[in-house]
């Protein structure tokens, strides 16, 4: 591997001719603080350091190699026997069982076990790089996210052990997938086993949201902030936005398996498609949510292949959020079989259609910075290019298919197959690849052989053609989806062994990809600091990267500061003191730098929190439920619980700062930035702040279903039931409502200074909430409405239920601050716990008065 | 229907043809053109030359223009399907079960299984419903797909101009026998039809000498799932197809030709030919399974 011809580096760069860009030489730093620093940082050596570990190097490589293996695992064993099995007409390889529970592996391991984590762990681990920042926000979250994605896709596969393995697809749709049609526990193993990992996704993206919007390089405007953050970014909001919906819709599912409840019986006034809407909803904007991030990889990679600036930046920005929002409004184009009238139809196709001005948008700035600049042909830049022609087959068919008279022709049939590999393989694993190209360097500090790549690339793209082009025949000639076999009679036989045929290329393609990586990372030659020479800031610290990553912070002022900045060190006097003091001190604690969103300016310097075992221990309390679920031992339920909410008390304990106000107040006279030695305040009060809105989002994903299937039943509540009385509720409300303004009485006084009066005013928070709590759970358990004879009840309950865990969480806040306060951690300095459980009251009273006014007016006004 | 749904295939198709072209050559135009190009990025990020023209001609205009008119062309396409049925229109009623198609004609008094017969020329109302799971009717020659459903009754309006045999799968996995879940689809001229529905609705061919020892055998071994109208008027317990002119149809269980050897097999072990089915293995001794196959081979 030899450096890039260095006249083509960078447009209009004036450094050294090196190839190496500008930073080759960033650290100014004497080389024992570097070294101290990096000590600092490291995790604990050992078996100890694997369990407690936080690193997000650590986090990020743990999460990629992860997905990849459950990729081989899933995405190809299953693939291959599958693809021999419909090789020839009237095979009879494998019966119809393990077809049926292949098929089903296959769809839910790679949509919930594959890209997913391999996209977070991309972004765990690039983001504090790219970014020019030392960590992730919350560290412990980070690893809290791996271990329920590592034991949550563990519990998933696990149900092979018991030979009860899911088989009803990875849509699951109900009532097949409810008590009456599966009865055995191999679907409480795809509920519960993915559910816990859909946990870690979730979590990963509150990390991943506030990692890019609060720390990042001071100077990084978000104008000048790389595409791939942007693409993690708005990743991470539909993943919030799409997963908790999933979740709740897994919860009333597994309700009904395990619970005896109706949601989905439409015998006792439940929905079998509200199932389907629950499900959509997350499931559309799940292939969004994993094409965003692989065109921020293809927007990264290509202007350092075609040595030119990305054109129209603006527009790729406003694309991806585009497709955000636009992606949440079209999953009933899944559903376009199901009856629905022709307005709906009309409207879901119009806006599954305009999506393609946003792709049109992306697929034509790739181009034009193609034409504005010179291609370079590595590896990287392979897969790119076949990533534009595939992907743009694969959207045209899109465009096909939402268009409803001939999506009703398509839908179900081996054309929707082909479509959605294409979209996946073309537009998702290509650039994954990429991806693994392109960085793999920078963290094992060796290049991937270019003429494997050569090989990996050319099998994987003729293969992939060769696989998935005939299904669209196929398709088109009436192959239905989800068939172990067909009859000789069809003709489907010769496009069958075609792709059977191109499977075989994919697979060696794939192997010889992990030859590849196995090989080069040992003997792979050597890549240095920026060999491909880069723009982005990754390139600027060695490979592999110190345990720091950044001894001294970059200061940004440029998009490509690596091309455009001749010394990264430089810029405002002010900020380059800052960075360089930053370099040298703290040296007692992991420092890290919390920006402005818009402007990147310091606005706050705080301590990262440390490795930790509580971590691990939360996410063993919560397969601990999921396991307990599964094995129907409830009272293991409340085991799980418990250590889940003692782990979480534990991981958030507040641990005595190495510093004192004194030398905080110093740093902040002199530098202008606010010192937090405890942890930081912005941080918490962001994380404060999803936490609520993941809570409302769940709490509105609850709502929608009590309404929907309000409007199934003509009669609400259903004949012979008595709706529930309104004084119990009345009251509690009214305790919950002295909650919050108790809280916030609490955080005036802290903040002005009355130490005395916080206690008391925390005290009646908490007494408030304990009454509301009490008093709700009364009202919930003498309304005599049973949750499982007919829909009403058991939404009712549920929802009931909901708004009782939102209740207990804000009591168990309330107290623990309440006991922090007792010991004196608060004043009108420090008090960001209190505003932030002030916080959670204000919105659990939101929430409180929504639910009352559903469950307990609604029905007495209607 | 079918016709509008083709006709918008191919508009689709050769406008999605052009736009692949035309990417793929801008693609390979820029990667040949070898020097720098016409759009210029200043190190601030300020854009010269033609960007704007890519963004807003090759990003916005061209899938705007080409969504105008697919749109345009899908809505057409959609008015052409009928949502109600039209007067006239004959009315079947189609429930899926795992996994098979119970076909009743409510008018005609017929009731068959996996064998839907239709009339040319005549719009045809099926009322979709499910028994158990969710599943879907498709005749991929006659276009159109809808759920049948086990919470309400969906319409699917259907019309063949053609005679002609054609297969129709379940579209919608319901199940191990998904893959099974056949139904014979014949569109005949309409004197056929009513004859053939005729024949259908009629009751049962009288039991003669041979095969009364069957009729006794099925009445005690088979009819708690299965009818034969009128022996066994009051309905069955559990729902199995309706056997009345069992001997009429083409196939056993969708999966096997309809003759008497089969059949032996079938109702010895109906699993062995077709896994998952939830008919069970019916215990009978040699003589009792001669007979019970003669009589239903009697039942034209």
């Amino acid at each position: 591997m030899t450096a890039p011809d260095p006249s083509t580096v960078g447009p209009g760069h004036t450094g050294p001719s090196d190839g190496t860009g500008p930073a080759a030489t960033p650290m100014v730093v004497e080389p024992p603080t570097h070294d101290r620093l990096d000590r600092l940082w490291a995790d604990p050596p050992g078996l100890r350091g694997q369990l407690t570990g936080v690193q997000n190097d650590k986090i990020g490589k743990r999460l990629l190699l992860t997905g990849f293996f459950f990729l081989i695992l899933g995405g190809s064993v299953d693939s291959v026997v599958m693809r021999l099995q419909l090789a020839v007409p009237n095979n009879d390889l494998i019966g119809p069982e393990l077809y049926n529970e292949l098929f089903t592996n296959h769809g839910s391991v790679t949509m919930f076990l594959v890209i997913l984590p391999i996209f977070e762990g991309f972004a765990i681990l690039l983001l504090p790089l790219v970014l020019g920042t030392r960590e992730m926000p919350f560290p412990r979250l980070g690893a809290f996210s791996y271990w329920t994605f590592l034991l949550g896709g563990l519990l998933y596969y696990s149900a092979t052990l018991f030979q009860l393995v899911p088989n009803a697809g990875w849509f699951a749709y109900t009532p097949l997938s409810g008590p009456d049609f599966s009865p055995d526990l191999a679907l409480d193993f795809w509920v519960l086993g993915l559910g816990v990992a859909e946990v870690g996704a979730i979590a990963a993206g509150f990390e991943i949201i506030i990692g890019v919007l609060k720390m990042r390089a001071p100077g990084m405007t978000l104008a000048r902030m790389p595409l791939f953050a942007w693409s993690v970014l708005v990743m991470a909001f539909m993943i919030l936005f799409a997963f908790t919906p999933l979740i709740i819709g897994s919860l009333l599912l597994e309700l009904d398996r395990g619970f005896g409840t109706q949601f989905f019986d439409p015998t006792q006034g439940g929905s079998s498609l509200l199932w389907q809407h629950l499900f959509w909803i997350f499931g559309h904007p799940e292939v969004y949510i994993q094409f965003v991030p692989a065109t921020g990889v293809v927007s990264m990679i290509l202007p350092v292949f075609t040595r030119q600036r990305i054109v129209g930046y603006q527009w790729l920005v406003a694309a991806l959020v585009g497709i955000g929002f636009l992606s949440f409004g079209l999953w009933a184009h899944h559903m376009f079989a199901v009856g629905l009238p022709p307005m709906v139809l009309g409207f879901f196709a119009a806006a599954s259609m305009a999506i393609a001005i946003p792709a049109g948008i992306q697929i034509f700035a790739w181009l034009a910075t193609i034409w504005a600049g010179r291609a370079l042909w590595r590896t990287p830049m392979l897969f790119v290019l076949g990533f534009l022609v595939i992907f743009v087959l694969g959207g045209i068919t899109g465009v096909m298919v939402a268009a409803p008279p001939f999506d009703l022709q398509a839908h179900d049939s081996h054309f929707i197959v082909g479509h959605l590999h294409y979209v996946l393989i073309g537009g998702v694993a290509f650039p994954i690849f990429a991806g693994v190209y392109y960085w793999f360097p920078k963290f094992t500090g060796r290049m991937l052989s270019e003429r494997l790549g050569r090989w990996n690339f050319w099998l994987l793209f003729i293969g992939v053609n060769i696989t998935f082009f005939p299904m669209h025949i196929v398709g088109l000639m009436g192959m239905p989806r989800r068939i172990y076999t067909y009859d000789e009679s069809t003709g489907w036989g010769p496009y069958n062994l075609i792709s059977t045929g191109g499977v075989l290329v994919v697979v060696s393609g794939i192997a010889v990809f992990v030859w590849n990586v196995v090989r080069s990372a040992r003997r792979g030659d050597p890549a240095g600091a920026n060999p491909w020479g880069a723009d982005t800031l990754e390139w600027a610290v060695p490979s592999p990267p110190s345990e720091h990553g950044w001894s001294v912070l970059p200061i940004v002022t440029s998009r490509h500061p690596l091309w455009d900045q001749d010394d990264l060190h430089s810029g405002d006097a002010r900020l380059e003191r800052f960075v360089q003091a930053i370099g040298r001190w703290p040296l007692r604690w992991r420092a890290a730098v919390v920006v402005g969103t818009a402007d990147g300016r310091p606005q706050e310097v705080f301590r990262v929190a440390d490795p930790s075992i509580w971590p691990l221990c939360t996410a063993l309390g919560v397969v601990t439920i999921f396991v307990a679920e599964l094995a129907k031992l409830r009272w293991g339920l409340a085991v799980g619980g418990v250590i889940v909410v003692g782990s979480a008390i534990a991981w958030n304990w507040p641990s005595p700062a190495d510093m004192t106000e004194a030398e905080e107040a110093a740093f902040e006279r002199e530098h202008g930035v606010a010192v937090n030695a405890g942890g930081s305040v912005v941080v918490a009060t962001w994380g404060m702040g999803l936490a609520i809105l993941f809570v409302s989002i769940a709490f509105a994903s609850l709502l929608l279903s009590y309404f929907y299937l309000r409007l199934e039943n003509p009669q609400w509540p259903p004949p012979g039931v008595t709706g529930p009385g309104l004084g119990g509720p009345a009251l509690a409300a009214l305790a919950a409502l002295t909650a919050a303004v108790s809280v916030r009485v609490a955080l005036h006084r802290v903040r002005t200074g009355h130490r005395a009066g916080v206690l008391a005013a925390l005290a009646t928070g908490a007494l408030a909430t304990g009454a509301a709590v009490a008093g709700q759970a009364a009202a919930l358990l003498g309304s005599g409405i049973s949750g499982t004879a007919h829909a009403y009840g058991s939404i009712f309950s549920t929802l009931s239920g909901f708004l009782l865990v939102v209740m207990t969480a804000a009591f168990t806040m309330v107290l623990l601050v309440l006991v922090w306060a007792a010991r004196g951690l608060y004043d009108a300095r420090r008090y960001a716990p209190v505003a932030n459980v002030a916080r959670f009251h204000t919105a659990m009273v939101a929430i409180w008065l929504i639910g009352f006014g559903t469950l307990y007016l609604g029905p007495v006004l209607t | 229907m079918a016709r509008s749904a083709a006709a918008l295939w191919w508009l689709m198709a050769a406008l999605g043809g052009l736009v692949f072209v035309l990417v793929v050559a801008l693609l390979v135009a820029g990667l040949r053109r070898g020097r720098a190009g016409p759009v210029r990025v200043e190190p601030g990020g300020s854009e010269t030359g033609s960007s704007r023209r890519w963004l807003v001609g090759g990003g916005v205009l061209l899938p705007s223009v080409v969504l105008v008119v697919v749109l345009g062309a899908t809505v057409a396409a959609m008015r052409d399907v009928p949502v109600q049925a039209p007067d006239g229109a004959l009315v079947v009623e189609v429930t899926g079960h795992q996994y098979w198609w119970e076909i009743r004609y409510p008018a005609e008094g017929a009731v068959v299984a996996n064998e839907l017969h239709l009339p040319v020329g005549r719009p045809v109302a099926l009322r979709l419903r499910s028994a158990d799971v969710i599943h879907s009717f498709w005749v991929p020659a006659l276009g159109g797909k809808m759920d049948a459903l086990p919470d309400g009754v969906n319409t699917l309006v259907l019309q063949a101009d053609e005679a002609g045999e054609h297969t129709s799968e379940c579209a919608e996995f319901c199940g191990v026998q998904h893959t099974n879940m056949s139904l014979l689809v014949v569109a005949e001229e309409p004197d056929a039809f009513r004859a053939w529905v005729a024949a259908q609705a009629a009751p049962a061919a009288p039991v003669n000498s041979t095969g009364a020892a069957g009729a006794d055998v099925f009445a005690r071994a088979c009819s708690r799932c299965h009818a034969v109208r009128p022996a066994t008027e009051a309905e069955p317990a559990e729902r199995g197809p309706d056997l009345t002119h069992f001997a009429s149809r083409r196939t056993i269980g969708a999966i096997a030709e309809n003759e008497p050897e089969a059949l032996r097999r079938w109702i010895s072990d109906p699993h062995a030919m077709k896994t998952g089915v939830l008919m069970p293995a019916v215990e009978l001794d040699p003589h009792e399974l001669d007979t019970v196959v003669t009589y239903l081979e009697g039942l034209r």
